[in-house]
């Protein structure tokens, strides 16, 4: 069900204009140690790429 | 039409003096020419009130639901062997019953608590698209005869055939039949001559670049004044307390803020994933004219192509979104 909301929720806002690649989901649980760390390393590589965003940042 | 006004008074009458239901909800004729506006009567005498035309606009619904919540939470303080139940009977066509149907599913009242009395339905009219036809003009009078709406203006009479004004959900609208009911008014309707395009529309805006998207949202959400109507004319939206009146935690700012009332608007659009029943009541409250519908009926191709469902569509289906099957869709997981 989870899975449902995030397929829909990711084909949302790239429909809405947020680039799809900021949008990044997974299935990894606390004890996958090194799949873990895998994951922040690329999750942090992907959004690096994609610059600083822009869009639905509030200004205080 | 006539002929069904006719009988639906009839219908109504009959039922208010069977006492099988103790509120009816429909559709009388407005204060200004050419508008219905929604009525709610309680005994027979009233029924020659009720009316059903292209200008039916709102979907009743959310005052179906509306009443039925009242009298629930009047009902708490009274002694469960005191209580007594209300029936609400509402005139309905097939985006109406949709909604039924989804309340249904959801468990917000019983199937009997609600008598349903199925209209066919062509279509409503689409009254900014009737101001614009007329150049702005002030409608003096005006009167319906089958497909063609006359009007009397300051300088003049027109003539309007109902297919150039009828509202844009209408025009692509393959439920517009009841879905359930308890009594059928008349024969069912045509189906409507643009059923086949209906994602037509968000297939093309598909087709532009992230930017050109982005900016289109932001320029229709910069015309947003939060005067949350197109919250309170949607039937799916019933939460006793909005997200957006929650303080602990904030969710989202109340201020105008650009980015607020976008965050607003995402957060409440998601909220109709597999739940919108596309009645274009929120784009025909909206004072400002933001197009939502390009965004809502995204959602609703989703839910079609990801999950094969149209909300409310039949009793039996489970809501999307509480329910899994093996093989959903995952190509959009990431996995290093």
């Amino acid at each position: 069900m989870a899975r449902r909301k995030f397929a829909t929720l990711k084909s949302f806002l790239d429909y809405i204009g947020i680039e799809g690649d900021r949008t990044i989901f997974t299935w990894v649980s606390a004890s996958e140690g090194e799949r873990f760390a895998n994951v922040i390393k690329g999750v942090t590589a992907k959004v690096q790429a994609l610059g600083p965003a822009a869009k639905l940042v509030k200004k205080l | 039409m006539e002929n069904i006004e006719k009988k639906l008074r009839e219908e109504a009458k009959r039922l208010l003096e069977e006492k099988r239901v103790d509120a009816l909800v429909g559709y009388e004729a407005g204060t200004l020419p050419l508008t219905a506006t929604p009525c709610f009567i309680t005994n027979s005498e009233e029924a020659d009130r009720l009316v059903w035309n292209a200008f039916c606009t709102q979907n009743l619904a959310k005052y179906v639901h509306d009443l039925i919540s009242q009298h629930r939470n009047a009902q708490k303080r009274v002694k469960p062997e005191d209580r007594k139940k209300k029936v609400v009977g509402v005139v309905a066509r097939g985006c109406t019953t949709r909604s039924i149907v989804l309340h249904l599913q959801e468990r917000q009242y019983g199937r009997d608590e609600v008598v349903i009395i199925g209209v066919p339905c062509t279509g409503y009219v689409d009254r900014k698209a009737l101001t614009v036809a007329l150049d702005g003009a002030d409608i003096q009078e005006g009167s319906l005869a089958g497909d063609r709406i006359t009007i009397q203006t300051a300088s003049g009479e027109r003539e309007i055939p109902v297919q150039d004004v009828l509202a844009d959900n209408c025009r692509t609208c393959k439920f517009n039949n009841p879905i359930i009911c308890d009594v059928m008014i008349g024969e069912k309707a045509p189906e409507m001559l643009g059923a086949a395009r209906e994602y037509a529309e968000v297939e093309e805006f598909e087709k532009l670049s992230t930017e050109e998207r982005w900016e289109y949202f932001t320029k229709e959400m910069s015309k947003c004044i939060r005067c949350y109507a197109c919250r309170q004319a949607c039937p799916s939206c019933y939460c006793p307390t909005c997200f957006v009146e929650q303080s602990q935690p904030q969710w989202v700012g109340l201020g105008e803020d650009a980015t607020d009332t976008q965050v607003f608007q995402l957060m409440r659009l998601f909220h109709m994933v597999g739940r919108c029943v596309d009645c274009g009541s929120c784009v025909s409250v909206c004072p400002m004219g933001v197009d939502l519908r390009k965004f809502l009926k995204k959602l609703d191709k989703d839910a079609f192509d990801f999950f094969g469902n149209r909300a409310g569509a039949s009793l039996e289906d489970p809501p999307p979104l509480s329910t899994f099957k093996e093989h959903d869709k995952e190509d959009f997981i990431y996995n290093p």
